[in-house]
């Protein structure tokens, strides 16, 4: 999913600290809140197995459009909240650009994007549930608009940071960028699937882990129990 | 909310998402969110035509640098240390309840 994979140098030193200095800003919001609310036992757990997750399936390329990694940023966002799911972000794109996935230049950007997908998959959850969603179609839903936001931002990121070597024009480079945020909001799709199912699954098991708790006190589960 | 609504709205997102997708595919020349073609895009701008859209004879692959840097055994460790570390803490806080208040993290 949405992640931009330019090596270093592809961008302009002014768009690097640009990136740099608003994904610093965002990540130190963060862990003020967080340090200032404090944190649910059950949702560090939650961020360990999010973490893990989502790092290992960053690495895998899959054949489908020719070739795409996932994110579970969607997921993340849904399970861990949005604050420790933008941590995982952070994360995940340290872990990999040390890999060699993504480049050490653009970590404040592609945490900005993927912390974003966590935020908006979280929040359109949320608003979808108090809309009386079942929670296949809302997590789903939520996981897709989340991807959706993080593939609309990187696209933006890159047309307005510009790509050094590049011989387009900024009007043809916003069109090849929108292509690939394109190709992106497919693969959001596919993403958005998988991430329906695991989080029904989670919520048919565990609701708590889902927020579904009192949501769900007068049924039964249907699943396996821990 | 009625089951129709949901899953019609949950339709519509996916049908518009995938023509989305496919239009990218075919108007980058089948380029990527990770590839070299996606790079490629960006430099020379987006072309007709594309490669398949599936290709399941190529299997599921690990990241170049991971791949090709000899790094599978740390990508493997690094995953699994990730994935105990999370399962034993999600097991630690459903035995036993969760950390106390004292040893929440401020």
């Amino acid at each position: 999913m949405a992640h931009i994979h330019l090596g270093e140098g592809s961008f302009p030193l002014w768009a690097l600290i640009l990136w740099t200095l608003i994904g610093t800003g965002l990540i130190g919001a963060i862990v003020y809140r967080i340090r200032k609310g404090g944190i649910k036992t059950h949702q560090i757990a939650l961020a360990g197995i999010g973490a893990a997750a989502s790092f290992a399936i960053f690495q895998l390329n899959i054949p489908v459009w020719g070739g795409i990694h996932m994110n579970l940023t969607g997921l993340v966002g849904i399970l861990a909240g949005p604050l420790l799911g933008s941590l995982i972000a952070l994360v995940v794109n340290i872990f990999s650009a040390a890999l060699g996935h993504g480049a050490v230049g653009l970590l404040g950007a592609n945490t900005l994007v993927n912390a974003s997908e966590a935020i908006v998959a979280y929040y359109a959850f949320k608003t979808l549930l108090e809309m009386d969603w079942d929670v296949f179609p809302a997590s789903a839903s939520a996981a897709t608009l989340g991807l959706s936001a993080g593939a609309v931002l990187m696209g933006a990121i890159i047309v307005v940071s510009g790509v050094n070597g590049s011989a387009l024009p900024r009007g043809d480079l916003t069109i090849a960028v929108a292509g690939l945020v394109g190709l992106n909001l497919g693969v959001a799709v596919i993403e958005g699937l998988l991430t329906g199912f695991i989080v029904q699954f989670l919520a048919s098991v565990r609701p708590d882990l889902v927020g579904l708790a009192d949501r769900d006190s007068n049924k039964e589960p249907t699943g396996v129990t821990t | 909310m009625q089951h129709w609504k949901q899953y019609g709205g949950l339709t519509a997102l996916f049908a518009a998402f995938l023509a989305a997708g496919y239009w990218g595919f075919t108007s980058t020349g089948g380029a990527l969110p990770w590839a070299k073609r996606s790079a490629k895009a960006l430099q020379r701008g987006t072309k007709e035509g594309g490669g398949s859209l599936v290709d399941f004879g190529r299997g599921i692959v690990v990241a170049g640098p991971i791949r090709k840097g000899g790094m599978m055994v740390e990508f493997g460790a690094i995953a699994a240390f990730l994935a105990v570390l999370g399962f034993g803490l999600y097991i630690y806080v459903d035995r036993y309840g969760g950390l106390k208040n004292d040893e929440q993290p401020s």
